[in-house]
């Protein structure tokens, strides 16, 4: 197991390599104004003079290399745009909070009702609740979160006069963002564990625990739904990404002052470096939520873990 | 020997809904299980063997269902069960089954100590430690060793025959009055055939079960069976004991059967085989269902169902070949040396 | 061992039932299963009939030789039964006298071979699932409908131009004109008028699905075909797959749309990129199973050609599943392209599309009055996506074998 888990991180590890460099060697084709502020107003040796000060006339290899070796030293760049000169990782820091704030809410709300509804909806295959559900699953997964954002904030805004701007302090600002980032994962976690319900049942271990007189309830509970839960574990960190994916949108959407915002912000502003910033960011996390996910998956499936201890075969 | 009835079955007759279309899966068939025997139920795959047991506690699949007849056990009537509460008095706690594969058949994210636990506990109303020595107990029983430590095992980590112990533990484990085995040896190694059939008498003898065998394997029944019905396109055409079902079969069905016994083969010569293949059971069956391939068929038996034939008050024969004006026909040779072979065959 | 002669028997059954079912209704291409018939029907010297399926069976051979009508809707249930009520006389009389009755009926080989007749068709069946499911199909009627309207609608008279920019008669900018007569879905607020801009949006954005859809199939099955079958190439394609897996396709979309200029080319690139990954690995894992399953080496065993085994036993489940992820890269491209239209990275307004048009739209949440401006794309795209994802989801369902019962 351990192998296995070293073997992934390696993989990890090299796939985040991968997106860096083509990341920084993508952006390399940026136009310069990317790194300007207030570029028209600037003569010609300024220009070149920055260019030389940020290293950008060197060869493209040695920037990423000298980019790597800033990496390891903690150190995402400089922003040039949106605020000039200030350290990236600093302006970071103080975005990063509110987001992880939000997006964690979400995502344990996403869980309390989707699971539920999905085995709900397992349950009762083909009658009220399950119809029920599908229909929320499907306009969910298939209309674009940027519509039924929208929805959500008009309904809230219309019916329960929610303010559409966020404000830290006043809670009731919170509930549309955390209900729009929770929404579509509530929607993924009900869908798949309906689907691995489903699946279960029509296993043989359920039909002998039929036979030996376990009531339908307690089957789908103790031994459907548990089971089933268990490839679901992979999904959760894979979710959790989304959510920040979307809190992009949700976050431009309320003036949230978070990470997602913050890319907005800076893709319109042209600010290269940040953008290179924050995508890598983003990268290392999605990349992390994937191994993560396998590492769960591998702890909690005895039939994994336990293979390297010699079972009797 | 007092012979009391633990389930009897009268006419009984079960459909499946199949792409729309009919499929007539047991057709008429009763039968009786004795109090404390060894039932065989043997015959080809498709003939309606499992379908006809799964009635017993209520597993048909959900586009099947008991068109007409009774299964009486005790005072209830188990083909009237409607609701699940009803099948929750009888599962696991009076009639228990042992399925076919093994390998399947076992939560595999379960430890088999929770597995067998599940039903004591609610078989038996142990908790706790006490559940946890009945476990013990029953692991001992079927013929795990180290139970303790296997207690906490998962089912990937015991080869196919201890997971059929296992099974059969957690049959045995509500304490039930009959055993349906489903094929129980057939997903597994031959030399662990024997074992869990010797596994599976021992418990019969201690727990004084009524055991109900389904098998397409001969051998299987020569070395359990008290008494054997052969069932063929959903219907039983002989039952009898094991002795006169053996040596004086009487249904060219059964006949066919033994025949394809390669024991019974001389070196050098073809492996006997049936030819054709079972009646489709969309369509509706006249007469008797073996006739197209039996080559000794009388004309009546495309006409009308033969009815139950008496050859001793405990071995009946549906076939007109009893019929006292049907011609005399005798059976294949090496069935007649059958009898000679008397006590001396082993089939295994 | 007991079982060695029952296997024999199953084995020989099963070996028939494989024939049979590969040759279906042409039973009558004479595999020798009815031989005895033919023998005896030429040997009386009637006209072989090849409308009959090994069903009637003697039946028919007694009828012809005695000259009756043939009757086809015997089939196979009352076979030999009416042969011998019908006995010597050719009557259909029930009376055969006690005697009679319990003589000998010979036998029949072919008769003893015959099984029911499986009439199952695989594309039969998905059809009839998926047209039993009628949301589907009335959605398909919809999107159907849609599409052609997103066609016609430039041609039909009284419509305006989309980056037309209207005026009163006295000259004045029509700008954000509530729906009326004129304009059916209004104007915008740069007098544009948004009935013919929806349309237009419509079609700029079906289109860049379809066009992604069709990318991620070309691209997808040539991957998966050279991956799964030059073995060589496995362990490559398996690194790079599980590199480019790990990458969130949000990010490649974004990053994409940023360097490159906007246009409908770049963002179709730019949305295919990350689809083709997986559908090749789907093909490739199909591929694999050619090689390995059971069935196929039967297949193979009993003679069928690569070509048959690869269009009768796995294109049936390619086709339906390569189906799905196309009607779902539509849904998932328009998505994507209101998205990178949100962050700014979208079409320049004067190529409308969806994502424009919700974008614009959405400025405008804050005036109720306004609100039809949104209104209007936002249906669109809620019925134009869930119409997709529910067929695409019903197709897939109704091509499952398992839902054919």
């Amino acid at each position: 197991m351990v192998k296995y888990l070293l073997k992934r991180f390696a993989r990890s590890i090299l796939t985040l390599v991968i997106i860096i460099s083509v990341v920084f060697i993508l952006l390399r084709l940026m136009p310069i104004e990317g790194y300007f502020q207030n570029y028209e107003k600037l003569t010609n040796e300024q220009i070149q003079a920055g260019i030389h000060n940020m290293g950008l006339d060197k060869p493209v290899l040695i920037q990423l290399k000298d980019f790597f070796i800033q990496l390891l030293h903690g150190d995402l760049g400089t922003s040039r745009i949106y605020r000039a000169n200030v350290p990236i990782t600093e302006i970071l820091a103080s975005k990063i909070p509110i987001s992880l704030q939000l997006g964690g809410i979400a995502l344990v709300i996403s869980l309390i009702i989707g699971l539920p509804l999905g085995s709900l909806m397992a349950r009762s295959k083909g009658k009220f609740w399950d119809k029920f559900g599908t229909a929320f699953i499907v306009f969910v997964q298939a209309v674009p979160a940027a519509v039924y954002f929208l929805f959500i904030q008009i309904f809230g805004n219309e019916w329960f006069g929610f303010s559409m701007l966020f404000s830290k302090d006043n809670y009731s600002t919170w509930i549309m963002p955390i209900l729009s980032m929770a929404i579509g994962n509530t929607a993924y976690y009900a869908m798949w564990i309906r689907r691995y319900m489903v699946d279960e049942s029509n296993k043989d271990y359920v039909k002998l625990a039929k036979a030996k007189g376990v009531s339908d309830n307690k089957i789908m509970m103790k031994h459907v739904f548990r089971n089933a839960f268990v490839p679901m574990i992979q999904y959760l960190p894979t979710s959790f990404l989304n959510s920040i994916v979307g809190s992009i949108y949700v976050e431009s959407l309320y003036s949230i002052p978070g990470m997602g915002g913050l890319l907005v912000d800076v893709v319109k502003r042209q600010d290269n470096t940040m953008v290179q910033a924050i995508v890598i960011v983003f990268a290392c996390v999605g990349i992390l939520g994937l191994m993560l996910g396998d590492l769960l998956m591998a702890l909690i499936d005895p039939r994994i873990s336990l293979n390297k201890k010699g079972g009797a075969r | 020997m007092e012979k009391e009835v633990a389930l009897s079955v009268k006419n009984l007759n079960v459909k499946f809904n199949l792409r729309g279309k009919i499929l007539h899966a047991i057709r008429d068939i009763s039968l009786e299980v004795y109090k404390g025997e060894s039932l065989a139920i043997v015959g080809e795959s498709g003939s309606g063997k499992s379908v006809f047991t799964k009635t017993f506690i209520g597993l048909l699949d959900k586009n099947g269902w008991i068109d007409s007849g009774e299964i009486l056990y005790g005072d209830k009537n188990l083909a009237a069960f409607k609701t699940e509460k009803e099948w929750l008095t009888i599962r696991g706690k009076e009639i228990a089954m042992v399925l076919q594969d093994p390998m399947t058949s076992l939560n595999p994210l379960k430890t088999i100590g929770a597995q067998i636990g599940e039903a004591i506990e609610m078989h038996r109303g142990l908790k706790g430690a006490a559940c946890k020595a009945a476990v013990l107990e029953i692991l001992q029983d079927v013929g795990i060793t180290e139970p303790e430590r296997r207690y906490k095992q998962y089912p990937h980590e015991f080869s196919g025959g201890m997971r059929q112990r296992v099974v059969i533990a957690i049959a045995v484990a509500c304490k039930p009055k009959t055993l349906i085995c489903d094929e129980p040896t057939t997903a597994l190694d031959v030399t662990i055939q024997a074992q869990i059939l010797d596994l599976l008498k021992n418990l019969k003898k201690k727990y004084d079960l009524t055991t109900i065998y389904i098998t397409h394997d001969l051998g299987v029944v020569a070395n359990v069976a008290d008494r054997i019905a052969v069932m063929y396109a959903g219907d039983i055409v002989e039952y009898g004991t094991s002795e006169e079902v053996f040596y004086d079969p009487k249904h060219p069905y059964t006949w066919a059967l033994l025949s394809s016994l390669p024991q019974l083969g001389k070196k050098g010569e073809d492996l006997y085989s049936i030819k054709g293949t079972p009646p489709n059971l969309f369509n509706e069956i006249h007469g008797d269902a073996f006739a197209p391939r039996n080559p000794k068929a009388l004309k009546i038996d495309f006409i009308e169902r033969p009815p139950l034939f008496e050859v001793t008050p405990t071995h009946k024969v549906r076939s007109w070949l009893m019929d006292p004006r049907a011609p005399k026909v005798e059976p294949p040779e090496h069935i007649k040396e059958l009898r000679k072979m008397g006590g001396k065959a082993t089939w295994q | 061992m007991a079982k060695f002669g029952s296997c024999r028997v199953k084995l020989e059954e099963s070996v028939t039932e494989i024939l049979r079912a590969q040759s279906g209704p042409q039973n009558d291409r004479r595999e020798g299963k009815s031989g005895r018939r033919d023998e005896i029907l030429r040997a009386q010297g009637s006209p072989q009939n090849d409308n009959r399926g090994g069903k009637s069976g003697r039946q028919d051979e007694i009828l012809r030789a005695q000259g009756s009508p043939q009757n086809d809707s015997r089939g196979g249930k009352s076979g030999r039964r009416d042969e011998i009520l019908e006995g010597e006389s050719g009557l259909q009389n029930g009376n055969l006298s006690e005697k009679e009755l319990f003589e000998f009926a010979g036998y029949d080989e072919a008769c003893a071979e015959k099984i029911g007749y499986s009439n199952y068709s695989y594309w039969g069946s998905t059809l009839r699932a998926f047209l039993k499911n009628k949301v589907a199909v009335a959605l398909m009627v919809v999107i159907f409908t849609i599409l052609l309207f997103t066609f016609i609608q430039p041609y039909l008279p009284g419509q305006f131009e989309p980056n037309l920019v209207n005026n009163d008669a006295s000259g004045k900018l029509l700008r954000n004109v509530k729906p009326n007569s004129e304009h059916w879905f209004g104007t915008n607020s740069i007098g544009q008028d948004l009935w013919s801009r929806v349309w237009s949006g419509t079609r700029t954005s079906l289109l860049m699905g379809v066009c992604v859809a069709i990318i991620e199939a070309v691209v997808g099955i040539i991957v998966g075909v050279l991956w799964g079958y030059v073995r060589k190439l496995d362990f490559i394609f398996t690194e790079l797959y599980n590199i480019l897996d790990n990458i969130p396709s949000t990010l490649v979309l974004v990053l994409f749309s940023y360097i490159m200029k906007p246009s409908v080319t770049s963002l179709i690139i730019g949305m295919s990129l990350t689809r083709w990954i997986g559908m090749s690995r789907f093909i490739r894992n199909q591929i694999i199973i050619i090689r390995d399953r059971d069935y196929n080496l039967a297949s193979k065993c009993l003679g069928s050609p690569t070509g048959r085994i690869i269009f009768k036993n796995l294109l049936p489940y390619l086709v339906s599943v390569i189906m799905l992820r196309m009607a779902m890269a539509i849904p998932e491209a328009i998505g994507s392209e209101v998205f990178v239209t949100y962050i700014g990275l979208g079409l320049p307004i004067e190529i409308p599309s969806l994502g424009n048009l919700i974008t614009s739209g959405r400025d405008l949440l804050m005036n109720p009055g306004l609100r039809y401006q949104l209104i209007f794309p936002t249906i669109v795209v809620s019925i134009v996506t869930i119409s997709f994802y529910i067929i695409g989801n019903a197709f897939a369902d109704a091509a499952d074998p398992k839902n054919h019962v």
